[in-house]
């Protein structure tokens, strides 16, 4: 691992001489920074090692996405990048990203590779929007949603049990389920011309509709801000107190309160964009849309199963060492299945998502599924889940897609023609390109390289 | 990916002891039983180099397959139950007059497979290659329109055949040097080049269909020419000819040399096979397919396909650098303390797949005789499609294992499958369907044929 390529190694029991210092930096590396500060200087010393040393986490793409909107501020014409109605449609448009991003995060964190989600996504939006219909089934919105979640979550398991049971590659599994996915994709929606829409007439077709259109009122977007950052500050200072009273490893007051001051600040200015009305003087538009708060606990949710759960555990260890997990008593299967069953299900709320932002209407133009799985692997992979295994969270997919979107809107902006289209693809190629780029270097030489090969 | 669990038990492959059971250190004296051994080995080595007599070598070969090296068998068995199941469906399957245009739908197929099989076999991937081709066939429509540049066809050939090989080297540099994976390369490769592509275009049409001009219709020929009839039995005669000789007379050297020589009649029974085969396409083919007016000869595209099959099996089998691409793709670490130089080699292979894919641009473009952005976003749904035939017809995608044929083989599956529910006007989404299928049973029958044998996972 830290010997160059020309060195022979020279056995591996033998006793190697090893740099204490750096043994004790790579060591604190490895530990999350709020267990090992007392301070808030040490806290900011040692999150500084751990980026040092190839840790860097969230830091790259935020700083990506920075770069992104002052870039696009600067050179869009009436420097419009940044408009409030802007940064909502933005988010709009990268929800399929980001949700089929988070759904791609679990599977790569065990070292597989599930390139259907794009097909299984487009099946789950069309059996829910067919669901729904009234000279048809005609089901409640919820009991659609439920069954598209399901019907692609049992598809994500025969997957998932094909991988883990025959030890298929999970490539090849989910490269057949891909084409398998979108031949039946057209088949449920009816043929290649068909259309399957929802409309904002049927109050229980409304609510699929305003999923990602919908608005909430300015005043609620308020008083729902206050109570969930009430909420959040309080529960933060109260177990960190609990954890400093019991004598445990806490992170310094000082930390905490900085970290409730940002929830505010970020989730007040997110209100306040959307609250401005962006609309003409006749029609307003204001409010947060409903796709921000579904985006936020989608990612709540999957944060805590990733980070708090004994099943999130399991695919970090998995993900890690599949050999040692094995040992220390993880069924290997069961995981696996879970994983791409909890993957597709994810993937289906994403198509869902997706014809609600395309006004709910469902066609086979509306998204071609090979594309989707690409950008979501990209956005995953940008935003910094590793494609190893082991290493990357849901907050990654989010950011990740973010970008993707932000790029992809920022370049339709600008008039430039004949270099649009192309633009469109080559800007995210290469931010995909630059970020695995600067992980490999920031990597190199601190003795967490991913050998591969 | 996550591979390193085989072989430890936990999918039943008997290692000797028992999951229950503790090693007892890994250097102690194991059991084992020499039959077994004897049979493993039996099944490692070409049964060519073995077999006495063309008894013995049909027996050392049902070992092998036994053994799970079923080589190009099962996609062999698929070729034929596509062919008699889709001849069952519709008697116009196997009429010559089909063959030759499922051939032609094949022809894209095939090559990009040839060309994905350089990165599988290193374990590598290369995600690109469908859009390469886009590219590729994009810059040699564009040189030789006479309202442009108006280059000559072979200068246009040559400069697309650069370029292409020019993205390979960049991708293979990234992944050798840079050390970055070619899963993500790749990705990004296809997407950056998907915007050169349609740049390149410049947001119109590119025709090379105007029979006005010598350069569009040589580039038009290459997908749409085909030899005179007598021309196709003449250059048959030669090539089986040359090809029987060759054989023989080698066959012949290692056997006044005392080497290793396969049964003089297994020799005389490929040659046999040859001319057969020969003989068979070149009687389809010069079956007069038109519905009015003539069309029969044999299409360029055959030869072209066959000899780009030849040149890699010859480099991939018979050179240093195929040697290298092998113990590469079997185990890197070993390879290198062997000695080999795994950056230049996975350079290469890129570069060779990336050239492999330039070659399918130019026939894409012949193929498609116009092009639009929208066939240059299409051209990306083929990568796909080519690691399922390299997958299909036998390539591992965990590197060491698979030929150049393979990618023959699959394609022809892939391109019969399109071609006969089309025929059946089976609707397109269902044709997806089945190649799912198809992919998902081939890598199971790996798998499984894999895991009866011993200890090769």
């Amino acid at each position: 691992m830290t010997a160059d390529p020309g060195e022979t190694p020279t056995g591996t029991a033998k006793p190697q001489a090893v740099d204490l210092t750096l043994d004790a930096k790579v060591a604190a590396a490895d530990l999350p920074p709020e267990l090992v500060a007392q301070s808030l200087r040490q806290y900011l010393r040692a999150s500084w090692l751990r980026i040092r040393s190839g840790n860097s986490g969230v830091l790259p793409v935020i700083l990506a996405i920075v770069v992104v909107a002052v870039v696009f501020q600067i050179v869009t014409p009436e420097h419009a990048f940044l408009r409030p109605s802007n940064l909502v449609y933005i988010f709009g448009l990268s929800t399929v990203y980001m949700v089929l991003a988070m759904a791609e995060t679990v599977v790569l964190l065990l070292a597989e590779v599930d390139l259907s989600v794009g097909a299984v996504a487009l099946i789950g939006g069309v059996i829910a929007f067919k669901l729904v219909q009234q000279p048809g089934p005609d089901w409640p919105w919820w009991a659609a949603i439920l069954a598209a979640l399901a019907c692609c979550g049992v598809i994500g398991a025969l997957q998932g049990a094909m991988t883990a049971l025959l030890r298929i590659p999970s490539f090849v599994v989910t490269l057949g389920g891909f084409l398998l996915f979108s031949g039946i994709l057209i088949v449920i929606l009816g043929g290649a011309d068909a259309t399957v829409s929802v409309s904002t007439s049927v109050p229980n077709q409304r609510v699929i509709y305003y999923m990602v259109q919908g608005l909430t009122s300015p005043v609620v977007d308020w008083v729902a801000l206050a109570v969930v950052v009430g909420a959040a500050g309080t529960s933060l200072w109260l177990r960190a107190a609990g954890r400093r009273r019991q004598g445990l490893a806490a992170p310094p007051a000082s930390l905490t309160a900085i970290r409730i001051a940002l929830v505010a600040l970020i989730g007040a200015a997110v209100v306040l964009i959307c609250t401005v009305n962006r609309g003409t003087a006749i029609v307003t538009v204001e409010g947060v849309p409903w796709v921000i708060p579904i985006v936020l606990v989608l990612l709540g949710a999957w944060t805590l199963v990733l980070q708090r759960t004994r099943f999130g555990r399991y695919v970090y260890a998995i993900g890690g060492n599949p050999e040692a997990a094995r040992r220390a008593g993880v069924s290997l299967a069961a995981i696996r299945i879970w994983a791409f069953a909890l993957c597709a299900a994810t993937a289906a709320l994403g198509g869902i998502l997706l014809g609600s932002f395309f006004y709910g209407e469902y066609s086979t133009n509306t998204a071609d599924p090979g594309q989707l799985v690409l950008y979501a692997i990209a956005a995953a992979v940008i935003g910094g889940v590793s494609l190893f295994g082991g290493r990357g969270k849901a907050v990654h997919g989010v950011l990740g897609g973010l970008l993707i979107g932000g790029i992809a809107y920022g370049v339709s902006l600008l008039n430039l023609g004949n270099l649009a289209t192309p633009l469109e693809y080559i800007l995210p190629g290469g931010v995909l390109l630059a970020a695995v780029l600067i992980d490999v270097l920031s990597r190199r030489g601190t003795g967490s390289v991913n050998t591969h090969g | 990916m996550a591979d390193n669990v085989r072989g430890t038990g936990d999918d039943g492959i008997p290692v000797t002891a028992g999951s229950g059971t503790t090693p007892t250190g890994t250097a102690g004296a194991q059991v084992v039983d020499p039959t077994l051994d004897a049979r493993a080995a039996a099944a490692d080595v070409p049964p060519e180099l073995i077999a006495q007599s063309l008894g013995q070598y049909f027996r050392a070969w049902w070992l092998r397959v036994r053994g799970g090296n079923s080589g190009v068998l099962p996609v062999v068995l698929a070729i034929v139950v596509v062919a008699v199941s889709f001849q069952v469906a519709n008697s116009k399957f196997l009429s010559s007059q089909n063959l030759v245009n499922l051939f032609e739908q094949s022809t894209v197929y095939m090559l990009l497979a040839m060309a994905e099989i350089f990165a599988l076999l290193l374990g590598e991937i290369d995600l690109s290659v469908g859009l390469v081709m886009g590219l590729g066939s994009v810059v040699v429509a564009e040189l030789v329109q006479p309202s442009g540049l108006g280059w000559p066809w072979w200068a246009a050939i040559i400069v697309t055949l650069l370029a292409c090989s020019a993205v390979g080297a960049i991708q293979g540099w990234l992944v050798a040097k840079v050390k970055m994976p070619s899963f993500i390369v790749t990705l990004g490769g296809l997407l950056i080049l998907e915007g050169v592509g349609i740049l390149v275009l410049g947001g119109t049409l590119v025709g090379i269909g105007n029979s006005r001009f010598t350069n569009e219709v040589v580039l038009y020929d290459i997908f749409w020419g085909h030899f005179n009839p007598l021309v196709g039995w003449i250059l048959l005669v030669v090539l089986v000819g040359a090809a029987g000789t060759g054989l023989w007379l080698r066959d012949a050297g290692r056997r006044r040399q005392g080497l290793e020589t396969p049964p003089r009649s297994l020799t005389a029974l490929k040659i046999v096979l040859i001319a057969v085969a020969g003989i068979a396409v070149v009687a389809i083919c010069n079956v007069n397919r038109a519905h009015f007016g003539t069309i029969e000869g044999v299409p360029y595209i055959v030869p072209i396909v066959l000899v780009v099959l030849g040149a890699w099996t010859v480099l991939l089998q018979r050179t240093r650098f195929g040697r290298y691409v092998y113990a590469i793709g079997g185990n890197p670490e070993a390879a290198r303390r062997a000695g080999v130089s795994l950056a230049s080699v996975r350079i290469w292979a890129f570069v060779l797949a990336a050239l492999t894919s330039g070659i399918a641009g130019i026939l894409f473009a012949s193929w498609q005789v116009s092009l639009t952005t929208n066939i240059i976003k299409t051209s990306n749904s083929y990568v796909l499609l080519a690691v399922a035939a390299a997958v299909i017809g036998g390539t591992s995608l965990f590197g060491g294992r698979g030929k150049t044929i393979h990618g023959i083989l699959g394609g022809l599956v892939i391109g019969g499958i399109y071609n006969g529910l089309y025929l059946l006007s089976v609707s397109s989404q269902w044709i997806d369907v089945v190649v799912a299928a198809v992919l998902l049973a081939a890598a199971t029958i790996d798998v499984l044929s894999r895991r009866g044998a011993t200890g090769q996972a």
